[in-house]
């Protein structure tokens, strides 16, 4: 006659092998998910850096500042093109008191 | 049943008690010790997501966010310098099949590979030849697609500028292990090579505009180089920081010489007049001169071997503001003798033009001052002549004397917390220099009157001194001119300091030479800095600024 004690022990020494196994099959699947997600993020990062770095180098100021000029027909702010709107408003009081 | 029989029955009954507790505790350590190792094993089959994710982050964070060297960028995040990975052609000769056919596909991709030197590779004994240091990745493609035999593709790291030129001397270099061996890609090694990015203050615009200008007025006057700095009067923080000649900085490694030199900040040089501001603030912060007195500036002042003369001679007395305007070095001598070297040294140690920068760069220079106290250096010193500083020394010097007598440091780092800085000169001595300096670009008789850009009231001093000679003595027609000068001076916001080394031609003064191109940066780079011009007729035009009557050749009273 097996006694109780006995069955819960072959019973969890069992159970503890199929788990353990289990682990170690799950553990193995997730390491090689994690080295193709390591290897995915690094291809990703090493290609941002390439476009973060074509991206700057598109931008540089000396290529806009030649687009600007030769195909926008772009020319620099002079002072005279920037009114403050508080000054405008004076010159239209220096107007309007002058009668013209 | 005898005394022995019940003894023996008593005793067999406790051992077979004993026995059977002996089992329970047993019994109970093993229960507990399964029970433990069950639970863990169930706890452990119950991985989710979210604890593979905490794991990994803690264990690998550093490699993977951060696998490269960290990156340079500017004030507004413009990348001025990162690491990317490059792929180099490499061929193992004794694995090609055919080589007629191997070069005839590489030169498909690479026209310009020369079919002499690929025989030569790919005929040698070696097993491994490099044909090309560096493919794009679009040829990496290609070479998938062609199916050559024997290619092998490597990867490594690479530094590189996307801007070229821009900021070279700022950004520095790395060496071809990746560390830092200039600039500051030297000064923050460490953070970088842990990956962390850092943001400079220097605005890219702001630099390329600077740049532009300064070259352009360099190669006018077939001049050997110059420097420009642009910096927050407020914080110190540098805009631009510009020395010429320049390189391109993915070239570093192959360039000698001066181009490497910083003009900005490792350079000392006289720069002559310039140091009248300074003499001038002293003498108006220091009680040992009044402020209506006149120096009488109508003969050249002999002292011991040397005459002091000026550029634009003047016969009658002038007072403090005159004397900066016209430039005077009778007149400044004249003050400094009053000053004394005692208080001289004493305000120059104050402003830090006897130290070197505290400026975020390895490569700096040490300032070179007479300190003999004899009165003839006392006197050479006030109109810049026995004092060398590097352009950024006197950028500083500048803000501090606008920015209402309190020091400011440059620093290429983007100040968070506003810092506490040690005052030099009152804010009253601060008011009149602004109004001086504003007047020696607008008034008929400053000598920076090309600086004008309508509406953004700049002020400044210039600066024409004798290139000094290593040999002793002076070069008498090399010239380093200088302007220093700040905007709006009403409430100055941005100091520029220009330094232009030895122009050619009859007209090779700072006023000629340095003062349009601070005209041209202004009026280009105000619009960016979101400073608006302001018109005469407006309230805040003179606000702040006082007035001081400034007379001609003629003696005639001009505002």
């Amino acid at each position: 006659m097996i006694k109780y004690p006995s069955f819960l022990v072959v019973f969890l020494m069992i159970f503890t092998a199929v788990s353990l196994y289990q682990i170690k099959h799950f553990i193995t699947k997730k390491e090689i998910e994690l080295a193709e997600t390591n290897k995915a993020i690094k291809t990703t990062q090493s290609d941002l850096y390439i476009l973060h770095a074509e991206l700057s180098y598109l931008k540089r100021p000396d290529r806009l500042e030649q687009i600007a000029k030769n195909k926008l027909n772009m020319k620099g702010i002079l002072p005279i093109d920037i009114w403050n709107l508080k000054d405008l408003v004076d010159a239209t009081k220096t107007f309007n008191e002058s009668g013209l | 049943m005898s005394f022995f029989q019940f003894q023996n029955n008593n005793t067999q009954k406790n051992d077979l008690k004993m026995r059977r507790l002996k089992l329970l505790i047993c019994g109970a350590l093993l229960f507990i010790a399964f029970t433990t190792i069950g639970y863990r094993t169930v706890s452990l089959a119950g991985l989710n997501d979210k604890t593979v994710k905490n794991s990994f982050r803690s264990v690998n964070s550093k490699n993977l966010i951060h696998p490269f060297r960290g990156n340079i960028l500017d004030r507004n995040n413009n990348l001025l310098a990162t690491t990317v990975n490059i792929s180099s052609l490499n061929i193992n000769p004794q694995e090609v099949l055919d080589v007629n056919q191997t070069i005839l596909k590489l030169k498909k991709i690479f026209p310009k590979l020369n079919r002499e030197k690929l025989l030569q590779k790919l005929n040698s004994n070696k097993k491994h030849v490099q044909i090309l240091r560096e493919i794009s990745p679009r040829d990496h493609v290609s070479l998938l697609k062609l199916g050559i035999e024997a290619l092998k593709i490597e990867s490594s790291k690479k530094r590189i500028y996307p801007n070229h030129s821009l900021a070279s001397h700022v950004l520095g270099n790395t060496d071809i292990d990746g560390k830092g061996i200039a600039g500051i890609e030297k000064k923050f090694d460490k953070v970088l090579a842990n990956g962390e990015d850092i943001s400079i203050s220097i605005h890219s615009g702001i630099q390329h505009i600077t740049k532009t200008l300064l070259l352009e007025q360099i190669n006018q006057f077939k001049a050997e180089g110059g420097a420009g700095i642009i910096m927050d009067t407020k914080n110190g923080e540098i805009y631009a920081l510009v020395s010429l000649p320049d390189y391109n900085a993915n070239n570093y490694n192959k360039l000698l010489g001066n181009k490497l030199f910083n003009k900005a900040t490792k350079g000392i040089y006289e720069l002559g007049s310039t140091l009248k501001l300074i003499t001038a603030a002293v003498a108006l912060e220091s009680n040992l001169i009044n402020e209506n007195e006149v120096f009488d500036v109508s003969s050249p002042l002999r002292i011991s071997s040397r005459t002091i003369r000026d550029y634009h001679p003047l016969n009658y007395a002038i007072s403090i503001p005159e004397v900066v305007v016209h430039s005077s070095n009778i007149g400044s001598a004249k003050i400094a003798e009053k000053l004394g070297s005692s208080t001289q040294l004493k305000y120059l140690k104050s402003l830090g033009l006897m130290d070197k920068l505290s400026l975020e760069l390895p490569e700096l220079g040490r300032p070179q001052v007479r300190t003999d106290k004899k009165l003839l250096t006392t006197m050479t010193i006030s109109y810049g002549h026995g004092i060398s500083i590097t352009p950024t020394h006197l950028a500083s010097a500048t803000a501090t004397i606008v920015n209402n007598g309190i020091r400011v440091d440059p620093t290429l780092l983007i100040s968070n917390s506003a810092r506490k800085n040690k005052r030099i000169f009152s804010k009253k001595t601060s008011k009149t220099m602004r109004s001086i300096m504003r007047l020696v670009v607008s008034n008929k008789n400053g000598t920076a009157k090309q600086a004008e850009a309508s509406g953004y009231l700049v002020g400044g001093k210039t600066g024409t001194a004798e290139k000094t000679n290593p040999a002793g003595g002076y070069f008498k027609k090399q010239n380093i001119v200088t302007l220093t000068s700040a905007f709006p001076m009403n409430n100055p916001r941005f100091v520029i300091t220009v330094m232009i080394d030895n122009p050619k031609g009859s007209k090779r003064t700072a006023g000629w030479v340095a003062a349009p191109v601070v005209n041209k940066i202004v009026t280009r780079i105000a619009p960016i800095l979101n400073i608006k011009p302001q018109t005469k007729s407006s309230v805040n035009f003179s606000r702040n600024l006082l007035k001081f009557k400034i007379r001609g050749k003629d003696k005639g009273a001009i505002l």
